[in-house]
């Protein structure tokens, strides 16, 4: 059983259709990159996915894990073991990063019927996953994002992700903003967290991701569709021909 | 003048003046006439309300008046004298609070009690001391006088908290004033939490010498009708002054923050971050005055008042006020009246927590961050305890 499946997905924001068709199948142990113009919808199918309800699904279906993913809410699909690192990450003042990381991770293992962990237990867990990614220490007490550069944002992100150990994992823009160091501190945190069960969604502009983080798969998404897909060389032929000769063939 | 001239001319100006209307601008939206139909009389007898001592110099108040049984100043240390108002007929009592509002003429007139607070020069105390106020006397009328002086160098940090019993109806009227002398630093808290049903008025006047640091944190959840006027007077260079609060309202509250902080010499600082919360019906009005006066260049000051909004019906009235006359200054203000960001909930629902965990953390992030820079750890945890208290009635 495929561990994603997004068949016909169609969406709209604001009374605008944004996805127009989107299919996808995405099997345990699989890393998908989707590629493709500004605009073209990739940060609205991540939204679709995680349960955002500005979003609004307008037909087709998405499987997760075999559940019908738009009868969960945003925390319940969470909870079933889908991750979104963000595009633009959100700043929460008044919150520590530990302190929102707790919660977040309680709430996960409450669902999964597994005992809350105690402060001690919790810092074991931190010490373990802070190796991951390398995160600055004075992240972890600062506000939630709070006043964190683009990159600390990003890096963050996939240490939430290696806080929650997901199932599926779709990574928004997760490389922008990074610089050369850090790209590949991420790529090799995601990296040691592929696993035979576990899914990614990687969405990236650029093919230098996709050289850390090797696909088995990349999509190409135009106005909404999913226009191309082929193999890890795809992004090579992006990154050399552009999009132009797809813009035409979705509308 | 002498005390006692001073308090019959303070009698004869509030019989004539009374207490504010809503046709003063200061009180526009704070309509206490209510307080002229309905009495309160002195009424002096011990309160049985419980309370948890912060410290191990507490002194409590019940019902109007000072308690021995009730009160602790075991190990107050050479040079830090506590008394009652009563007992000293101070030379500055009332040259700070020089206002001519109904509140403090009455006070001044009809005061039964309070504290006096002298640390001699270059004396540090460690220890907070904890100023209880308990009420349970129904239409019991409670007016205290306060009175703290930290000379030169000396460095004191006081907690003035204000609990009363549930459903009681009295009222309290308060009149602090703090002397702040050169590099002395004085740490002000003030807890209220008086009952629903109950008013309460204080004015706290502060006075900074140079390289002074006066702070004061004002955490309200009680009282149904209820106003703090802060005002400081930055009168020595390099000082600083911090004003920092929290209104958490609910039900039919109404509660006024004036605030007015005067800039008369260069180089201070004053710091304002106030935020509210309300729920059901509840009102608020914030007025941050700040007055940057022509001498006082190279002046710092920052006022924020964000508000959160729970219910559609609650309300808040929220006015900046810069009036500034130096020309290098910088001075930043700004004031908000919202709900909780769409983004931020998704946010954290996509790492697990549902929509009233969001909600809460969220809400408690708001006021958490005025809690930040609570100093005294003590306090900080009593506050965040009474918040959480707060939020978890709300969510109910
Ligand atoms: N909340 C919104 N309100 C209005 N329009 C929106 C909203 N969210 C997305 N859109 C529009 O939907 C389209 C797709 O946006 P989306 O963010 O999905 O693009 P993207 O592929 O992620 O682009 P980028 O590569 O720039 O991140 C854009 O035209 C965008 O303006
Ligand atoms: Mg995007």
């Amino acid at each position: 059983m495929a561990l994603l499946e997004i068949i016909e997905l169609q969406a709209q924001v604001e009374e605008k259709q944004i996805l127009n068709g989107i299919n996808l199948s995405i099997q345990p142990g699989e890393v998908h990159a989707i590629m493709g113009p500004n605009g073209s919808g990739k940060s609205t199918l991540s939204n679709v996915l995680a349960g955002n309800e500005s979003y609004e699904q307008t037909g087709g279906n998405v499987l997760f894990d075999g559940a019908d993913l738009s009868e969960l809410d945003a925390h319940e699909r969470a909870r079933a073991g889908l991750f979104l690192a963000f595009q633009y990450p959100v700043e929460i003042a008044g919150i520590s990063n530990m302190y929102f990381l707790k919660a977040a991770v309680n709430a996960i293992r409450e669902h999964r019927g597994e005992k809350q962990l105690d402060a001690m237990e919790f810092l074991d867990v931190i010490e373990d996953k802070k190796k991951l990614v390398k995160i600055r220490e004075d992240l972890l007490e600062r506000a939630v994002n709070s006043g964190f550069s683009g990159g600390e944002k990003k890096r963050n992100e996939i240490f939430q992700m290696a806080m929650l150990e997901p199932k599926m994992a779709i990574l928004d823009e997760t490389d922008s903003g990074l610089d050369i160091d850090a790209l590949r501190i991420v790529a090799d945190g995601v990296n040691a967290l592929r696993s035979p069960e576990r899914g990614f969604l990687v969405i990236t502009h650029y093919q230098r991701l996709l050289e850390y983080i090797v696909p088995d798969f990349v999509h190409v998404l135009v106005n909404g569709r999913i226009v191309k897909s082929g193999g890890k060389e795809l992004a090579l032929e992006l990154e050399e021909h552009g999009y132009e000769a797809f813009e035409g063939a979705a509308v | 003048m002498d005390i006692n001239t001073r308090r019959e001319e303070a009698a004869a100006a509030f019989a004539a003046k009374g207490l504010p209307t809503v046709k003063e601008e200061a009180w526009r939206f704070t309509n206490v006439s209510r307080l002229n139909e309905e009495t309160f009389d002195a009424v002096w007898q011990a309160a049985e309300v419980s309370f948890d001592p912060l410290s191990d110099l507490v002194v409590v108040f019940e019902n109007g008046k000072w308690s021995v049984e009730a009160s602790s100043l075991d190990g107050l240390p050479e040079g830090v004298r506590v008394r009652s108002i009563m007992d000293s007929a101070d030379a500055r009592l009332g040259t700070l609070a020089d206002s001519d509002s109904g509140f403090v003429l009455s006070n001044t007139a009809q005061f039964s009690d309070g504290i006096l607070i002298e640390v001699d020069a270059g004396v540090v105390l460690e220890e907070p001391i904890h100023v209880v106020h308990l009420a349970d006397a129904e239409g019991g009328s409670f007016a205290y006088r306060h009175l703290i002086a930290a000379a030169a160098g000396a460095n004191v940090t006081v907690i003035e908290e204000y609990i009363g019993s549930a459903g009681v109806r009295y009222l309290t009227n308060v009149v602090t004033e703090a002397f702040v002398a050169d590099g002395a630093k004085v740490d002000h808290y003030k807890i209220q939490r008086e009952s629903a049903a109950a008013y309460h008025f204080q004015t706290l006047e502060s006075e900074l010498g140079g390289d002074a640091l006066f702070s004061n944190h004002a955490v309200t959840v009680g009282g149904r009708l209820g106003r703090n006027d802060i005002r400081g007077r930055l009168l020595g260079e390099e000082s600083e002054a911090i004003c920092n609060g929290l209104y958490l309202l609910g039900e039919d509250q109404l509660f006024d923050t004036h605030l007015f902080m005067d800039h008369a010499v260069p180089k201070c600082q004053s710091h304002e971050l106030y935020k509210g919360i309300l729920s059901d019906q509840a009102r608020a009005v914030f007025c941050g005055r700040i007055l940057v006066q022509q001498d006082a260049q190279e002046t710092d000051a920052i006022q924020s008042n964000g508000n959160l909004l729970l219910s559609r019906a609650a309300k808040v009235n929220t006015m900046p006020q810069l009036e500034i006359y130096a020309d290098d200054v910088k001075c930043t203000h700004g004031a908000t009246i919202g709900e909780l960001d769409e983004q931020a909930l998704f946010y954290l629902q996509t790492r697990g927590m549902d929509p009233q965990q969001a909600h809460g953390m969220l809400t408690f992030a708001f006021a958490n961050e005025v809690l930040d820079e609570v100093a005294c750890s003590v306090v900080k945890l009593r506050i965040e305890a009474m918040v959480q208290a707060w939020l978890a009635g709300v969510n109910e």
